[in-house]
């Protein structure tokens, strides 16, 4: 009764299941650390860099592109889109991602939202990008 | 009595396309077996922000969101169909086109506008055929969705939604029920229905029966807050809802064409058997026949 458990799934399948020591996840408006014991929480996620410290004190990072975190029980459950391996996402790849998002069409509401929502994918790439 | 020779010919065809179908059934058992694993894999995603509507719910939240709004007077409807890219695969495509027939009749009889869209190249032909007008075809779409794509479409009907340029979306696609049945079902997705909390508790109920996740009365700290995630929390579940339409669809496809070609493999059996019949018959019957004439030209010699 010692573990803190993080699942990591997207609409396709889970991807990640792992036990860790602690988890920082990117939430909406800033980062949180959750650490074993955390009262129950939902929360809405950002685009970000999720980091999850395993027992020997190496942290594995991904990259989370929006949707949701629940903790519970000593469970973490990340619901997220896309989820990539932090190391994947390059300078080039998020660069890249930035001009396919400026290029988009612009000129009615709902292509500015989906602009917006691209660049703000891109912005956050660019951020976290070695 | 018939030709020997067109017999045998006609045998040997029906062997050969013995061959194609049964190696088209196991084709799809594969493809059956993959899709499956999909649907399996994606279930989690599908239980787990149940799980956080459960949890919003149980919190004494209301739960609106403009896609929740029920619009009596719906003017102009949206239906998709999913189909197969590719036949032979029994009544697969014809029970979904029914259906979708069925409704389309439905929602122009009570005069409203209808916009129709169709994913597979099946669908496509036979609402061609028919003449029926359509307004968006999708053909990317294999036995292995892709969310990406399906969110897509989903994202573009819930803008087309909230915008009000459609009050109804209806999907005509094959549910999976189980492996030995499928129905094609017209549901309606949008207005979207989020279940009652009545029907919240009672799944509850029956998750904690089969061991299921417990401490779904914690009391939840929501962040930022409740209404935030609530925004955001419909259009995922809108959203994964429209991609396990989809999945559906991909593994009925599958075990519809198993059985089609398993059918067709034993029914290609049968007329070998019965062909074999025929021409052995007709073999012998010549035989006989030569036999007699020889008999009687020699008979005829000696006499």
């Amino acid at each position: 009764m010692s573990d803190l458990r993080c699942v990591i799934v997207t609409p396709e399948r889970t991807e990640v299941d792992v036990t860790a020591t602690s988890v920082t996840v990117p939430l909406f408006d800033g980062e949180m650390g959750i650490l074993k014991n955390h009262s129950p929480l939902v929360g809405r996620l950002g685009y970000g860099v999720l980091r999850i410290k395993d027992a020997a004190g190496v942290a594995t990072r991904y990259f989370v592109e929006g949707g949701f975190v629940q903790v519970a029980d000593n469970v973490i459950s990340v619901l997220t889109d896309r989820v990539a391996m932090h190391e994947t996402i390059t300078k080039s790849l998020a660069d890249e991602a930035m001009s396919t998002a400026l290029a988009m069409p612009n000129t009615s509401p709902d292509q500015t939202a989906i602009r917006d929502k691209a660049a703000a994918r891109a912005r956050a790439m660019q951020r976290v990008a070695k | 009595m018939a030709n020997a020779r067109a017999l045998d010919k006609r045998r040997k065809s029906i062997r050969n396309i013995r061959k194609i179908t049964r190696t088209m059934e196991l084709i799809a058992t594969a493809r059956f077996k993959k899709a499956m694993d999909r649907a399996a894999a994606a279930q989690d995603y599908t239980d787990r922000i149940t799980q956080i509507v459960r949890d919003l719910a149980g919190a004494g939240l209301e739960v609106s969101h403009p896609l929740l709004a029920d619009r009596p007077d719906a003017t102009s409807a949206t239906m998709l169909m999913l189909t197969s890219n590719r036949g032979l695969c029994g009544g697969y495509n014809g029970a979904v086109i029914r259906a979708a027939m069925l409704r389309r009749t439905e929602i122009t009889g009570a005069g409203s506008n209808l916009s129709f869209e169709i994913s597979g190249k099946r669908g496509i032909s036979a609402m061609k055929f028919r003449q029926v007008a359509i307004d968006q075809m999708y053909t990317e779409f294999e036995d292995s969705p892709k969310f990406e794509q399906v969110a897509a479409i989903a994202d573009r009907l819930m803008e087309e939604f909230i915008s009000g340029k459609i009050d109804r979306l209806d999907v005509v696609y094959t549910r999976f029920v189980s492996i030995s049945k499928q129905l094609a079902v017209t549901e309606t997705l949008l207005p979207f229905k989020q279940p009652t909390a009545a029907e919240l508790s009672a799944q509850a109920g029956s998750d904690k029966a089969g061991g299921g996740k417990s401490g779904a009365k914690a009391d939840y700290e929501f962040l930022p807050s409740a209404a935030s995630i609530l925004e955001e929390v419909v259009p995922a579940s809108f959203r994964v809802k429209l991609f396990k339409c989809f999945l559906d669809a991909a593994v009925s496809e599958q075990i519809a064409r198993m059985v089609a070609m398993k059918s067709a493999t034993e029914n290609a059996g049968d007329i070998i058997k019965q062909l074999s019949r025929t021409y052995n018959r007709a073999r012998q019957s010549r035989i006989t026949q030569e036999i007699m004439e020889i008999i009687g030209g020699v008979e005829a010699l000696e006499s």
